[in-house]
């Protein structure tokens, strides 16, 4: 029987996130077909007028960094120190999120950041998880 | 509705006590404010136990060491509000005329989830994404430090006057004063937090007996008026917030003080919510000390020191007194109490007439906390 390889370990997110088939994630939101609010993680129900007619939205790839702080101490499973933020998106939509591919002293408040994934722990059973996580934005063509 | 007042009030030194169980971390503190208010174990109508990770039947369990058992026991959940949520069931029941006299009690232990954070709800999103309460207060802070300049070493300064104040309090977890430089070479724990600038975890409780003003001069000759219970929840929302203005705390301030018939102004002495030394200076600007921006200032020029204008956590506050989380709204307001009593020697805020509690927690995505509770007591 053929070993099944993962590119990359199992993503945390559910639902929020999908992987595209170029490898690109993207993250998924709710907005009301009635009242038109927007929602992250997805919800089945509006939490505003109440309505079960929500439908999935695909949110912007990029945001900006309202927060940010480097955690040193957290729950097992966590790789630390990690940076945690969040990023308010276009859509009006704040998103909690790990800060990667930067120190902190590299981050300032209101920067252009970018989605991505990222490791950032290991299971009970000593897996690798994944999930979605925000980047310093980099210049158009520069995907390596 | 009636008027309230407090009548009787304990606690027992905050600390780590893994070896007591829950109830015999807390029957000493439900006697003392039993023995303070000078009722008769018959005379309490109903009982109401504020904890937050207590477990099952906490008030009952409490309550059977001492021998209290066939009465009303309602026992209350509301994160770090727990017990001041539950101050404000038995407030309600008193004012409302039902009973004449009630027991509040706040009680946690913590130290049965061995160190570390504080465990949060894991079906919470941002939690099962990492999200951890530091981190939250860190963020806020970076947000702060960003927008109105407040220094690292300012930030340090709370946590200093904490424990300039909890050196002062026999029931405090920690009793050694610190420098800003001991502040920022401790331990990291989430930037720009050292852990001196975290709460302890810890043990304890605290209880009060509270009574209707017409029986109350039965028992006390110096009952502590109710001016304003309040108790609110957070919004939810799903867009951007500003993390350097707690809304909640805020709103609840409002409500507080229409109810009480009186203004920041008139507050003689606070005990605040410092879980994390940012919290505190936010408190400061949500209660109307100082203006927004301003409470850097506040802090610097000694006016919430003691001896200051406003002196904020005479206690030591979470910070230096400690943080068993169901206990310390109980355990704020038995500090008030006292105050206004005239009871804290070193640490009296002299004159004091009118002092206000504010307790507030719980991390939930989306909310800046699930609930506040906030008091108003006058002697
Ligand atoms: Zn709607």
């Amino acid at each position: 029987m053929a070993e099944t390889v993962h590119a990359e370990p199992p993503l945390i997110a559910g639902e929020a996130v999908r992987v595209g088939e170029d490898g690109r994630p993207t993250l998924i939101g709710s907005v009301c077909s009635d009242c038109a609010t927007r929602v992250f993680p997805p919800v089945p129900l509006c939490p505003e007028c109440m309505r079960e007619d929500m439908a999935q939205v695909a949110l912007g790839r990029s945001g900006r960094l309202y927060s940010y702080c480097t955690v040193h101490v957290a729950p097992r499973g966590w790789s630390v120190p990690y940076i945690a933020g969040y990023v308010d998106l276009p859509e009006g939509v704040r998103v909690f999120t790990h800060v990667v591919d930067a120190a902190e002293e590299q981050l300032s408040m209101e920067m252009e950041v970018e989605l991505t994934t990222a490791v950032l722990g290991n299971d009970a059973d000593g897996e690798a998880f994944s999930s979605y996580a925000f980047r310093p934005r980099r210049p158009e063509g520069d995907d390596a | 509705m009636r008027e309230v007042s407090v009548i009787g009030a304990g606690m027992v030194r905050f600390g780590k006590q893994p070896d007591k169980t829950l109830a015999e971390i807390a029957w000493p503190a439900v006697k003392q404010a039993i023995d303070d208010s000078g009722v008769a174990k018959s005379d309490i109508g109903a009982a109401w136990c504020g904890t937050a990770l207590g477990g099952m039947m906490s008030g009952q369990r409490v309550l059977k060491a001492i021998g209290l058992t066939g009465l009303p026991i309602v026992n209350v959940e509301n994160a770090c509000s727990s017990s001041s949520s539950a101050f404000r069931e038995a407030w309600i029941a008193v004012a409302s005329g039902l009973y004449d006299v009630a027991l509040v009690i706040g009680v946690e232990k913590l130290t049965r989830f061995g160190g570390g954070t504080l465990p949060l709800e894991r079906e919470d999103f941002e939690v099962a994404h990492g999200m951890v309460m530091p981190a939250l207060y860190g963020m806020r802070a970076k947000r702060y430090m960003h927008d109105y300049g407040l220094t690292a070493e300012q930030l340090a300064g709370v946590a200093v006057k904490a424990h300039d104040h909890g050196a002062l309090n026999a029931d405090a977890q920690y009793r050694n004063r610190i420098t800003v430089d001991e502040v920022m070479a401790a331990r990291p724990i989430a930037d720009p937090f050292t852990l001196l600038h975290c709460c302890p975890s810890g043990d304890g409780a605290a209880a009060l007996v509270i009574a209707a003003d017409s029986v109350a001069s039965r028992y006390s000759s110096k009952p502590i008026r109710v001016l304003a219970s309040e108790l609110a929840s957070g919004k939810y929302l799903t867009g951007y917030r500003d993390m350097t203005t707690p809304e909640i705390t805020v709103r609840g301030a409002k409500e507080a003080y229409e109810m009480a018939g009186v203004g920041p102004e008139d507050v003689d002495v606070a005990e605040v919510h410092d879980a994390f030394t940012i919290a505190e200076l936010l408190y400061y600007e949500a209660l109307g000390f100082c203006e927004r921006g301003d409470a850097a200032r506040l802090l610097e020029d000694g006016e919430t020191s003691l001896g200051g204008r406003i002196p904020v956590n005479p206690s030591g506050g979470l910070l230096s007194k400690g943080h068993p989380v169901g206990a310390t709204g109980a355990a704020q307001m038995v500090e008030i109490v006292r105050q206004l009593r005239g009871e804290c020697d070193e640490r009296q805020v002299d004159g004091a007439k009118v002092g206000l509690t504010h307790c507030t927690g719980g991390g939930i995505s989306g909310f800046d906390h699930g609930a506040c509770s906030i008091h108003v007591f006058c002697n």
